[in-house]
């Protein structure tokens, strides 16, 4: 079964090559220098990573299945090979997404994706990280992954991803679906913070049933090139999905955020917030959509994004879009791009602060805002500390 | 105290200052007032540095030092402290940590060492209890969601607990209903003390009912055409400011 997907999403990206700028979520992303990238060759069994009872470990994008002899909850899960699942509908990801030359490239190209599934009823308090390592055997590789995580009914899960690589230039093509069934609570935390000339391209699609808490923290700071595109499904009633990203960005940076949520049944609740702070030439685009499908009655979803530039050079996108088929819904979005208040600067330095920590004060001010309202703490605690490094780096 | 010797001043290349000439020794409250217009809040950023307007001509020092030039940050460090008319908002900045910073500030460039956080807390909260006003204001953002009596409080929060040379207060007794321009007065009457001064910068005479100035200003075009004792506010009060046009 794999085998034939693969076959036509090659065939897909072949017929439509690399994006272009004439489409949305691509107009102000240039995708030129994709093609400097070759499929990775390395392989991920060569590598041997030490890891500890709380981490899954994850090499060029696959399972390395020696971190689960260690991993304190591994009677919890089932983990299994995607060429191993007969169900085709999980392995079904958006449509949006299959319109995408570069998730089908994605798709064409990864090899032992993994699928990991949490046991019905699992609640683990503790915070599970997902280490990501990367090894090349050259610059300019491009490493595509598939992988899907199941949370099953009952269960309580909450993950803090983060990518560790050496400082070589590669492109990361990461496709993820997490499935969240009934009456889970699932929080999925990210925090990059990388100085390597690394492209990374992601794909999450989460696909969402009944009385779901769903939290997607972000901070990514120091990013050459982070394009994600994040699509939900509400698909049953009483669900809530939370997206809250801060990203960072300094030099000739590029930060990107495509959000779809979609609507499709009542008594749903959706929130996007996505700050950008920009400095020197850095770039960030927000493409932000909600579709409130017909039916979705008593839908509450709110939209806000908000740039902060640094410098006159930065530049930021923002397209925030409402679609409402539904007539008894509450629905907002919004968005602001500005450099910092001068009156406020005025403010804190008529107290005796200098300009340089004013602005200091400020910039964590906006930016702290969105950390705030992460739902995992110690993503909290680490984004604190990123972002202070970042402010003062 | 403060010497301003013909300070012009203009925002936008238009001229508002024209020609200021003021002293106000150590231990004294001055008073201007004037029509909408006259330069009155105009004067008082000015005296604050706020780099929005360009002093033309003239000069002011404090204590013999000349800060016509100096940065914002420097002046407040000098001992200038302005009370805001209109206090901005900024969320994600708790008073706490505002505070203590604007104080450290101040006690680094008087070679102090920081006040460590429990001492500070413990001086905030005796302020803070004489203000009317919870401990929890601490915790809050810079004057955000505050009403108009809470961010005038805020000011005068700052104002003890920077303990500065200079208070210059913009019309800080607008939009307070009397209960809050009582509390406002009790905090300004407790900050001055014969090593420091205050001026204040009002319409009307209800703040001057509880603080009583040595002087007083009236403020026409940028220019001060009259000073003299309480007898002037109540005659302002009365007759308005026609009489002082030539």
């Amino acid at each position: 079964m794999i085998d034939s997907i693969k076959k036509s999403s090659l065939e897909f990206f072949n017929a439509n090559g690399l994006p272009s700028k004439k489409l949305e979520n691509w107009k102000f992303t240039s995708s030129k220098n994709f093609k400097n990238f070759n499929k990775s060759s390395s392989k991920a069994e060569k590598q041997k990573i030490e890891s500890d009872e709380l981490s899954i470990v994850f090499v060029n994008g696959v399972l390395d299945k020696n971190s689960l002899e260690n991993f304190k909850f591994s009677d919890l899960l089932e983990v299994k090979n995607l060429d191993e699942l007969n169900k085709k509908e999980l392995l079904y990801c958006s449509e949006n997404f299959l319109k995408e030359s570069m998730f089908n490239l994605g798709i064409s190209e990864f090899e032992n994706g993994s699928y990991i599934s949490f046991k019905r009823n699992s609640v683990i308090e503790e915070v599970i990280n997902i280490k990501n390592y990367f090894f090349e055997n050259g610059n300019n590789e491009r490493v595509s992954s598939f992988n899907i995580f199941h949370i099953n009914e009952g269960s309580e899960i909450s993950i803090i991803e983060e990518d560790i690589k050496e400082n070589h230039s590669i492109f990361n093509l990461k496709l993820n679906k997490f499935i969240c069934e009934n009456s889970t609570i699932f929080k999925y935390g990210k925090s990059f913070n990388d100085h390597s000339q690394t492209y990374s391209l992601s794909y999450n699609y989460y696909q969402i049933k009944k009385d779901v808490v769903l939290s997607v923290d972000s901070i990514i700071t120091s990013s050459f090139f982070n394009k994600e595109f994040i699509e939900v499904d509400l698909n049953n009633s009483g669900s809530d999905a939370k997206i809250n990203i801060l990203n960072l960005g300094k030099e000739e940076q590029h930060v990107d955020n495509n959000i779809l949520i979609n609507h499709n049944a009542e008594h749903c609740t959706s929130f996007q917030h996505v700050r950008n702070v920009l400095d020197n030439k850095s770039t960030a685009v927000f493409n932000g959509k909600v579709i409130v499908a017909e039916g979705a009655q008593q839908t509450d979803s709110n939209q806000s994004n908000k740039n902060l530039l640094l410098s006159l050079e930065s530049n930021a996108f923002s397209n925030p879009q409402l679609e409402i088929y539904a007539d008894d819904v509450s629905c907002g979005h919004g968005s602001t791009t500005g450099a910092l208040d001068e009156n406020s600067i005025f403010y804190l330095r008529a107290r005796g602060i200098d300009y340089s920590s004013a602005q200091k004060i400020l910039i964590k001010a906006f930016a702290k805002e969105v950390i705030d309202d992460f739902s995992l703490s110690s993503l909290q605690d680490i984004s604190e500390i990123a972002l202070d490094s970042w402010i003062d780096g | 105290m403060i010497k301003i010797k013909n300070l012009e001043a203009s925002i936008d290349d238009k001229t508002i200052l024209k020609g200021i000439d003021m002293e106000i020794p150590a231990g004294e409250v001055h008073v201007i007032m004037g029509r909408n217009g006259s330069g009155k809040s105009t004067l008082a950023n000015v005296i604050a540095g706020n780099e929005a307007y360009e002093v033309d001509s003239g000069s002011i020092a404090m204590n013999d030092t000349d800060i016509t030039e100096m940065s914002i940050e420097n002046r407040a460090l000098e001992g200038i402290f302005l009370c805001f008319q209109y206090p901005v908002a900024i969320p994600g900045v708790g008073m706490a940590y505002f505070l203590r910073s604007a104080l450290n500030a101040h006690r680094k460039h008087q070679g102090k060492d920081e006040m460590d956080a429990l001492e500070f807390l413990n001086n905030a909260k005796a302020i803070l209890s004489e203000l009317g006003l919870d401990d929890s204001f601490l915790k809050r953002s810079i004057n955000d969601g505050f009403s108009g009596g809470e961010k005038k409080k805020s000011e005068i929060l700052q104002l003890l607990t920077i303990n500065p040379k200079l208070a210059v207060l913009d019309e800080t007794d607008s939009g307070l209903d009397v209960d809050a321009l009582r509390t406002v007065a009790k905090g300004v009457n407790k900050f001055k003390n014969e090593n420091n001064s205050v001026l204040i910068i009002t319409h009307y005479q209800r703040l001057l009912n509880y603080i009583k100035p040595d002087v007083v200003h009236l403020m026409i075009d940028g220019k001060i055409v009259e000073s003299g004792d309480m007898s002037l506010v109540e005659k302002v009060e009365k007759d308005g400011y026609s009489w002082l046009e030539k």
